[in-house]
């Protein structure tokens, strides 16, 4: 049976998957490991009645998602200024 | 590293696009024109090539045992998987057929049976 609240873990899980997926291939697949074992771990260790710690975890997760998230901005601008360096250095060799 | 996964974003379209249009295209072309009539601007997949690359997706995850996998299977109940599994593979499918499913409806795909009738009812399954 899902609860509501099961369904906003599962959902705040999605959200970091999703955010994994836009990174490099071994990024992602660090980020993926990093963040499965993290719900893995709060799944077994956190009694599931512990309705007022498991909202803590999930207020938690959606901030640092959040910064995750924000940080893909940051990322994206390097690419984008890595990738104009690259370009012109194939303008310059080609 | 960013510029890699670029690139094995654009090479891997191409063959996606490839081995799903081949059969189609060559339906239309050589097949009976009563068949090239009725897929004619129908952009739906066929029902069999959806099964075969849900099941595929399937059991390529780490944790399931291929020789489980049919198109009837519970990813819970008959896979051993858990919730968190779940998601990873309704995640794995939207990658493979290009499509992002909204929470409400991922939350209800537990099955290969769900997955494969949410996709070919999709319009934009690709």
């Amino acid at each position: 049976m899902v609860t509501g609240l099961q369904k906003q873990v599962l959902g705040l899980y999605r959200g970091f998957m999703r955010a994994a997926r836009g990174k490099a291939p071994e990024e992602r697949r660090r980020m993926e490991a990093i963040v499965s074992a993290e719900f893995r771990r709060n799944a077994a260790a956190v009694e599931r009645k512990n309705f007022m710690y498991i909202e803590y975890l999930l207020r938690r997760g959606a901030r640092q998602l959040d910064q995750l998230k924000s940080a893909d901005t940051v990322a994206l601008s390097t690419f984008t200024l890595h990738r104009s360096h690259s370009s012109s250095d194939d303008a310059s060799s080609g | 590293m960013a510029l890699r996964a670029a690139m094995l974003r654009h090479l891997r379209l191409p063959v996606q696009t490839l081995t799903l249009n081949r059969p189609i295209h060559q339906s239309w072309f050589f097949g009976n024109p009563t068949r090239s009539m009725s897929s004619h601007g129908d952009d739906h997949l066929d029902r069999e090539e959806v099964i075969e690359r849900v099941l595929s997706v399937v059991k390529d995850f780490p944790k399931v045992d291929p020789s489980k996998v049919t198109p009837d299977v519970h990813f819970q109940n008959d896979l051993g998987l858990d919730s968190l599994d779940t998601v990873e593979i309704v995640m794995a499918l939207e990658e493979e057929f290009k499509l992002e499913i909204p929470d409400k409806e991922a939350d209800k795909i537990d099955s290969c049976p769900l997955a494969i009738d949410y996709i070919i009812n999709h319009p934009m399954a690709g």
